[in-house]
């Protein structure tokens, strides 16, 4: 056995001593994209823009990774697998900023740009962020559902503790209905982000607020299932959430959902690519902090948002 | 003319088949993934070898205590939540009490600890499976560190000096420091001691065991203690050079750190182990997730690639098991 040992570690030096055979091939640009995890499905529309972009500008390959889970070490495990790679840009949804800021910083030490979409890490000296302003997407959540309810009534909010980016779409929604003294907020489930543990919640929440007049989720757990919504009775209690991805309009058109807050999912891979192509020019970016907006979507601009997602899935440039 | 298929004549060694197989697969993705474009490997370099050895450090800690407790003819389902509540517990006393690091960590430790030895007492006073009296446990720590966070995380990299450096040794270097220590140590206990040979007889045959004069409930409490602190020293690990406490750090690692002790050599079925193997079969996981980032749609592919490999090793030994007893005249 000990021969055999020997014999393959004399057979890995050999590997990783000598040269790669194969003819060069041109030097194309490596950007790595780090989605929070690869099971999320709003990120595959990043991925696709992120692509689509890369090859809209030419010379560049997307090299998409990321957990297989929202496990915070392997995120962090595989932002420095890149950095050792030497990749030419990193663009990274942060499941948990400051655990990754010292490697962004590593990475951006070493000459290697990184940009954070969606979840950013403030602390790190990452060269941009694109994605919402959280917390005027949360005064935008709260005031549509204080609209929605005419400035009066109970409402739950759902949230998952521990993330900075819903933390502060919470504060924007508490603040926004803090301005209708007629709104009483009853009480915040935290849903651990399951989305299977949402049904439970607003199951359980309806049965012991039976006179709610609304829920407001600064997630999209609620509309990523098309039955966690059956037990309220949406005639009388209003819905509002984040995220707009399928199934969510449907649930917009079949009444169970009033109003959604959109983010720009396609521009998340697509702007990503613009800014690490910019920085690798050399550019010099004024703004590190590139606000996206958001989309408001109810039943009377349904068709509209979804004609205009059609264009984008089809390579629309957002 | 025998007409029986004969096998090649080898026997899997515990420890040193995992060092086949960890060198195998280092050579085959250095030859797989040799860059074409005049770049440097972007595998086989040693700053990727040493995030495999930092990233591997935990799971290695709890493999070492995986091989105690499944060649003793246990299992222990809970050193993911102990990792977690280390850390949780380290977080807490640095940040929010204010207690030095020493303090800390060696409270950390204690608290680890007293989680092994709490499944240990389910085993061996009430009898619970330990399956069953793990689950238990696991249970219990990852809980109790839900209810100290309250959802929040305890930020230690601002509590610490940018560098510290513990003893006076850098920080990136524990990792690698504590696994080498602790393989040594309970390789030596296990294979140079009479505890060690204990340990084996107890997962072997218990009766058999009780019957030569081994203390089967203290070699059993013996080996969930050190599980214990085996998971304990990973959390603390994660809490200082990670830089975070977090309660739900570790997360299902559980798994892994059992995946890795079989794949090192011990046997489910008690009675064989090897620490040096579980540290093997741990680097094999480690390789292998930091590899196959680089693949496209590896990440999807790692949880099958590891079934596989356990698999395989599994069935490799069953087979070299029964030639060797069949050469022996077992029928």
């Amino acid at each position: 056995m000990r021969c055999w040992v020997a014999a393959l570690a004399c057979v890995a030096l050999w590997t990783l001593g000598c040269q790669p055979p194969g003819e060069k091939e041109a030097r194309q640009l490596r950007f790595a994209f780090i989605p929070k995890a690869l099971h999320i499905p709003v990120f595959q529309y990043a991925r696709v823009a992120a692509e689509q972009e890369a090859k809209r500008i030419g010379g560049i390959e997307i090299l998409w990774r990321g957990p297989e889970t929202t496990d915070e070490l392997r995120q962090k495990e595989i932002l420095e697998a890149f950095i050792a790679q030497r990749v030419d840009g990193i663009a990274i949804s942060c499941l948990n900023g400051d655990l990754l800021t010292d490697a962004i910083d590593r990475a951006v030490d070493a000459g290697i740009p990184v940009v954070t979409w969606d979840s950013d890490a403030p602390k790190s000296r990452r060269l941009a962020f694109y994605g919402v302003n959280d917390f005027e997407a949360g005064k935008a959540l709260g005031e549509g559902l204080a609209r929605l309810l005419g400035g009066k009534g109970k409402v739950a909010l759902i949230t998952a503790l521990g993330a900075d980016n819903l933390q502060k779409r919470l504060d924007g929604a508490r603040l926004a209905l803090r301005q209708y003294p007629g709104i009483e907020v009853v009480e915040v489930f935290d849903i651990r982000d399951d989305a299977v543990r949402v049904s439970e919640v607003i199951a359980t929440g309806t049965q012991r607020y039976p006179d709610l007049n609304g829920w407001l989720s600064v997630g999209g757990w609620p509309v990523f299932l098309r039955n966690a919504l059956d037990p309220v009775d949406t005639t009388r209690t209003k819905v509002v959430a984040f995220d707009t991805i399928p199934p969510a309009p449907d649930l917009v058109r079949a009444g169970k959902v009033h109003l959604l807050i959109g983010q720009k999912y396609f521009g998340w891979g697509a702007e990503s690519v613009r800014l690490l192509h910019r920085l690798r020019q050399g550019e010099r970016l004024e703004q590190p902090l590139q606000y996206s907006g958001i989309d408001v979507v109810t039943a009377e601009n349904l068709d509209a948002y979804l004609e205009q997602w059609r264009q984008w899935e089809q390579g629309a440039q957002h | 003319m025998n007409s029986r298929l004969s096998l090649p004549r080898f026997r899997l060694v515990p420890g040193w088949s995992a060092a086949v197989l960890l060198l195998g697969e280092v050579v085959l993705f250095s030859w797989l993934l040799a860059p074409t474009d005049g770049r440097p490997h972007s595998f086989a370099n040693l700053e990727n070898f040493a995030l495999v050895l930092k990233y591997s450090a935990v799971f290695s800690l709890g493999a070492i205590g995986a091989a105690l407790i499944i060649g003793s003819g246990g299992i222990d389902l809970a050193p993911g939540a102990v990792m977690a509540l280390a850390s949780v517990v380290a977080g807490h006393l640095l940040t929010d009490a204010a207690w030095g690091w020493t303090t800390a960590a060696l409270a950390s430790l204690a608290i680890g600890t007293a989680c092994g030895g709490l499944a240990a007492l389910l085993i061996t006073v009430l009898e619970l499976p330990p399956f069953v009296a793990t689950l238990g446990t696991m249970g219990l720590a990852r809980g109790s560190a839900f209810l100290i966070t309250e959802g929040r995380f305890y930020d230690l990299s601002a509590h610490l000096p940018r560098d510290f450096a513990p003893l006076g040794i850098p920080l990136p270097w524990w990792p690698g420091l504590l696994v080498l220590s602790s393989t040594l140590v309970f390789h030596l206990l296990l294979t140079q001691t009479a505890l060690g040979r204990h340990i084996l007889a107890v997962g072997s045959n218990p009766l058999a065991a009780r019957y030569a004069g081994v203390h089967v409930g203290r070699v059993q409490a013996f080996v969930y203690l050190c599980g214990g602190f085996l998971a304990a020293l990973g959390g603390v690990l994660l809490a200082f050079v990670q830089g975070q406490g977090k309660a739900d750090l570790a997360l299902g690692y559980e798994l892994d750190i059992i995946a890795a002790a079989v794949i090192g050599g011990a046997s489910l079925s008690g009675g064989r182990a090897s620490v040096v193997g579980a540290v093997f079969g741990a680097l094999i996981f480690g390789v292998l997730r930091n590899a196959l980032t680089q693949f496209p749609g590896g990440t999807f592919a790692d949880r099958l690639v590891l079934g596989i490999a356990v698999l395989v090793v599994v069935v490799l030994d069953r087979v070299a098991t029964r030639k060797t007893l069949l050469d022996r005249g077992h029928p």
